[in-house]
């Protein structure tokens, strides 16, 4: 079986490293990228089943990424997870009303964090099934 | 004083009255006197215009002593207040002048320029006191901003400690001997322990500039108990210190936010777990107080070494640290009982602690009892007698995915919103809501109305739902009524005894449509409704 890929957005390289690892470890592919042009871009590249995104980024903070990412038809489906360090009082709402699927506040535990990537990569794929758009 | 002093004089002998306003017109300066002879004209008179200060005398027709300051502080809290005082309550009128009245005058004595100059004083008082509260309203703000931008600050180099220490300890990095594996779990455990401060720093943020939100439900308290504890209960074994629950099986439903609760409850188990010693023992007890019967009074008792009288004051307060526990290296911030009074409050319950050095201590706080007569009662009474006939009208709101998608509780929140702007405020109620036993949210709606006419309610609900495109895209609706079946009223009965009739009726009926959807759940579902009827008993 083909394994999914996943698009990792943040701006902390040693972040990058551990969590691909621990990405890879848990049998996904994984593309990075380090600001919000490079997300776009690398998203519209790589056609990942799910996306992590950090929200403090260069270049178009995570906000600006998943409003574009709304708009461009065939990433439209695509579940984001937003992985960060801000309070979630203030951004969770705000996030998950832009189109992200979930929220997780750094740091987040492992194992939620897997079980919400396994959950939604599952759910995009009924989605376009169910959710024809 | 260049501008005209106002002086709202508030004085019921008019000998008195007329002297102090002599004396006021002699004065050198512009004055204007307002003079009213009862309380309630000078609090309506607050109402009207703010003068630049109040002249009072504290034993009026309709109020007396301390109570009358007390009452046009709350109305004024920015115009200074002279008390002016009689010769036999110089006392009272000293008590005063620690409440925060600027001065006092003695009737008998009082000279134009002796009152023009404790008016100028006062005028001068209050304005500075006001500029000092102003400039530490901003030094609390700013410092709030400042933690809140440190916590945030401080998760970064977290985060990156957090996952290379767990990525060795889960061996993604190739294995590790068992002795490099120990060290790494002791690094993890005070990265947590550090992870968890600085949420104890946010949270504490929050309470103090009241940001804190609650989200009130009807919650079975013995559940959160129970929960707790299963979750508190391995650290008690590690530590050898019993756990033991002992809440009241007849216990009424409260009316509390259950996440916040269950944080007030984990926090103080863990604190007794923290100052017990070994083979000591911790007893968790809800129950409710004979003189108290709007509360249920939860506690949390250890064996520990109990409590100072002098810290026993000071401890819920923010940073408070108990010397000897910082030695001991049981550390933290100091917040957990600050964030816990401050949860407590915002459910307008009390929190306090019960010791004796040596003897253990017992920590207690109250919640409000959910009481449906009392939600009920403007409702389901029109002029004295009770509203014909009522319907039970139940709008379930499930997730068409599972999970949910996107925000559910956004779209629940949603939709209760709009359920409840389809009622009629005086004659419906939509109750506040259940614990959901999984994602899907039921809301109930008492309707003062019969089943013929319920149906343009239903109708409006279901179009007013569906009409929003956040919760038809989302979620299945489903709507169903049911006429309120009371007895028939007795004679003697009294309105009171009516609505609780009704209650009694609403809650069987909802307990008993909450079990036939919770029928395949198997023995969760039948172990929450032996508990919840019995509750309903009880209400």
């Amino acid at each position: 079986m083909q394994k999914a890929k996943i698009l990792l957005v943040d701006d902390d390289p040693d972040l990058v490293r551990a969590l691909r690892l621990r990405l890879r470890a848990n049998n996904y592919e994984v593309a990075t990228a380090s600001d919000g042009y490079a997300a776009i871009a690398s998203a519209q590249k790589e056609h990942p089943a799910l996306i992590i995104l950090d929200l403090g980024l260069p270049v178009g903070d995570g906000f600006v990424v998943l409003d574009r990412l709304q708009n461009i038809d065939s990433l439209a489906g695509v579940p984001v997870i937003v992985l960060s360090a801000r309070d979630p009082q203030a951004n969770e709402e705000r996030a998950l009303r832009s189109g992200a699927s979930a929220f997780f506040q750094k740091p987040a535990d492992n194992d939620e964090l897997m079980n919400a990537i396994r959950l939604n990569i599952g759910l995009g794929t009924e989605q376009k099934a169910a959710w024809p758009s | 004083m260049d501008k005209t002093t106002q002086v709202l004089l508030i004085e019921d002998n008019p000998g008195d009255a007329d002297l102090v306003r002599l004396r006021l017109i002699e004065g050198k300066s512009p004055v204007n006197v307002n003079c009213v002879n009862r309380l309630a004209d000078g609090l309506a008179s607050l109402a009207q215009q703010t003068p630049s200060v109040i002249l009072l005398d504290l034993n009026l027709p309709d109020s007396h002593g301390a109570e009358t300051f007390r009452r046009v502080m709350e109305q004024a809290p920015n115009v200074p207040v002279v008390v002016l005082s009689g010769q036999d309550d110089e006392a009272l009128a000293m008590k005063a002048v620690h409440l925060g009245v600027q001065d006092y005058l003695l009737k008998g004595d009082i000279s134009s320029k002796h009152l023009e100059r404790a008016i100028r004083y006062a005028v001068e008082r209050q304005g500075l006191l006001r500029a000092l509260e102003i400039t530490q309203k901003q030094q609390m703000e700013f410092k709030n901003q400042f933690l809140s931008h440190v916590s945030h600050e401080l998760r970064t180099p977290l985060t990156c400690i957090h996952q290379y220490v767990t990525l060795l300890l889960d061996g993604l990095a190739g294995a590790m001997a068992p002795e490099q594996s120990d060290h790494l779990k002791t690094v993890l455990k005070s990265v947590n322990q550090l992870h968890a401060m600085i949420r104890d720093l946010l949270e504490a943020t929050r309470a103090e500039s009241g940001k804190m939100r609650i989200e009130p439900r009807c919650v079975a308290i013995g559940e959160l108990v129970q929960q707790a504890v299963a979750m508190l209960r391995p650290t008690a074994e590690e530590k050898k210190v019993g756990l033991e629950i002992g809440v009241d099986q007849r216990l009424p439903l409260v009316l509390a936010d259950p996440d916040r609760v269950l944080e007030v409850l984990i926090n103080l188990v863990d604190n007794a777990i923290k100052f017990t010693p070994a083979e000591g023992s911790i007893i968790v007890r809800a129950n409710l107080v004979e003189t108290d019967p709007g509360h249920v009074y939860i506690s949390v008792s250890d064996t520990g070494r109990g409590i100072n009288p002098e810290a026993k004051a000071l401890i819920f307060d923010r940073l408070y640290q108990d010397a000897d526990a910082v030695d001991n290296n049981r550390s933290g911030l100091g917040l957990g009982l600050f964030i816990c009074r401050a949860i407590v409050r915002l459910h307008e319950g009390r929190i306090w602690v019960a010791s004796e050095p040596g003897q253990g201590s017992t920590f207690t706080f109250t919640l409000p009892v959910y009481s449906l007569a009392k939600l009920l009662a403007p409702i389901v009474a029109h002029k004295g007698h009770l509203r014909p006939a009522f319907v039970l009208v139940r709008v379930d709101l499930a997730p068409l995915s599972n999970p949910p998608r996107g925000n559910w509780k956004e779209t629940w929140q949603q939709g209760l919103e709009i359920l409840r702007r389809c009622v009629y405020l005086d004659k419906d109620l939509v109750l506040p809501p259940m614990v959901a036993s999984g994602a899907a949210e039921s809301f109930f709606v008492v309707a003062s109305t019969d089943l013929l006419r319920s149906g343009v309610m239903t109708t409006r609900i279901r179009e007013q739902l569906e009409r929003v495109a956040e919760v038809k895209g989302k979620s299945k609706i489903t709507i169903t009524t049911l006429p309120v079946e009371l007895p028939p009223a007795k004679l003697e009965e009294t309105l009171e005894q009516q609505i609780q009739t009704v209650a009694d009726c609403v809650t069987e009926m909802i307990l008993a449509s909450r079990e036939r959807k919770q029928l395949h759940a198997g023995k969760v579902a039948r172990e929450t409704k032996s508990k919840k009827s019995t509750n309903s008993k009880e209400n």
